[in-house]
């Protein structure tokens, strides 16, 4: 999770109390995620350093003095180009499964459509879960951030069943071949 | 909440089209069993007999051997007469397609099955606005199918299927030709169909997470049951997403 973007993409609202930063960013950016005040304020550190982010000391009554953050022009111009940039695709294609059927169909007494059986078996289960939260979700009308990542859940488990679906067509015309 | 008072029970059921060494095996003796307030998806790939099931279960349909019952009642054994009555009273159908008429209101529409049983226009018409008020279609009760978007006419069509109170609902592809939304709407009914009004429910779908919404996966290969997984009771979105969390 890019935290330093992320933070860039909160200040760049206006000023921010670090404190304020973390409830912003579990709120409005990454309902699954959790931040620590080490990670914000490590975080601020660095980005003060490369000159990304500012402070001002803001004097308080009775209270220890408020830091609060803003972007400065080069974090604006960081922020922009991060947003402009196309992010790596995270696939990862070296996953258990995969070389679980690969394993099961090299040997004689392994069965991969079993291992198809299963797999999907703990894909619908998963997909029970997500389909029920994201029913709930809806119906409770909860915001925006959490339903989009449901659904960003669902629709990866939707693709591994398509997949082992792919799989078990071709482990059926392999096994009438044999 | 679902009771153990079975609603559908299939016994050995075949179904056979053509003869010789023509026929089609479309059903090879299925036995399944649905009791009330459940949600069963069928699933499997195309031709593996999942609208024939539906059809017999239905009454659409006749088997070529073995029973279907329906609320305890034989449909096997029940003559033409007896088998609409069936069908108009104890089952309701939704399809991929909604067969509404497009010159009737979407009231009129959902009124239309009770007014052929000979229901009083009154009483009919009241029941159809309770039935479009079950799944959120009350404040479009007087548009034209025409007016309405392909989710909002399926809704109908859903309220149409529930209108005379039936013991079992049947869907054939209900979401397949909505969009996410709508799809999800529709499932989103369904679900609370069968938690809030015991409903019971046999679907057929292609689709992995709106299967996922049902209590049991029913899968179908060449006619045959391969495969039946019960879904477990789920989880609210906070647990659900506390888990993503940690699995970050």
């Amino acid at each position: 999770m890019p935290v330093k973007h992320a933070m860039l993409g909160l200040l760049a609202g206006g000023q921010v109390h670090g404190y304020d930063l973390k409830a912003d960013f579990e709120r409005e950016l990454a309902p699954s995620d959790r931040l620590n005040f080490g990670q914000v304020y490590s975080t601020l550190d660095r980005l003060g350093r490369d000159g990304l982010v500012t402070h001002a000391v803001v004097p308080q009554a009775e209270r220890p003095d408020r830091k609060v953050y803003s972007l400065t022009e080069s974090g604006t111009r960081e922020l922009r180009e991060w947003l402009e940039r196309p992010t790596p695709i995270e696939l990862d294609l070296r996953n258990e499964t995969f070389l679980k059927l690969m394993v099961a169909r090299r040997l004689d007494w392994a069965d991969p459509m079993q291992v198809v059986a299963t797999e999907r078996r703990a894909c619908f289960e998963r997909l029970h879960e997500f389909a029920t939260a994201k029913t709930q979700a809806n119906r409770d009308g909860a915001p925006v951030q959490t339903v989009l990542l449901l659904e960003l859940a669902i629709l990866r488990v939707e693709a591994i069943v398509k997949w082992l679906e792919r799989c078990e067509e071709v482990f059926n015309e392999e096994s009438k071949e044999r | 909440m679902t009771t153990s008072r079975p609603i559908v029970e299939t016994r050995a059921l075949t179904k056979t089209f053509g003869e010789g060494p023509g026929a089609v095996h479309a059903l090879r003796g299925i036995d399944l069993k649905l009791v009330e307030g459940e949600f069963v998806a069928v699933m499997g790939p195309s031709g593996s007999g999942k609208s024939t099931l539906l059809h017999l279960i239905g009454g659409l349909d006749t088997p070529s051997s073995g029973t279907v019952c329906v609320g305890g009642q034989d449909l096997c054994g029940l003559d033409d007469d007896a088998l609409t009555l069936v069908r108009r009273r104890r089952i309701g159908f939704v399809f991929q397609a909604y067969n509404l008429l497009g010159v009737l209101s979407a009231w009129e529409n959902v009124s239309l099955p009770l007014e052929i049983d000979g229901v009083r226009e009154s009483v009919a018409r009241q029941s159809a606005m309770a039935s479009l008020k079950h799944v959120g279609m009350d404040h479009r009760r007087d548009h034209l199918p025409g007016q309405l978007s392909g989710g909002e006419q399926q809704r109908v069509a859903m309220a149409r299927a529930l209108v005379a109170g039936p013991l079992l609902l049947l869907a054939d592809e209900p979401t397949g030709n909505l969009d996410s939304a709508g799809g999800d709407r529709i499932i989103a009914t369904l679900r609370q169909l069968a938690d809030d009004n015991a409903q019971t429910i046999l679907m057929v779908t292609h689709n992995a997470s709106h299967a996922a919404a049902a209590d049991r996966i029913v899968r179908l290969k060449d006619g045959c049951v391969i495969e039946e997984q019960l879904l477990g009771s789920g989880r609210s979105p906070k647990q659900v997403l506390a888990d993503l969390e940690s699995s970050t």
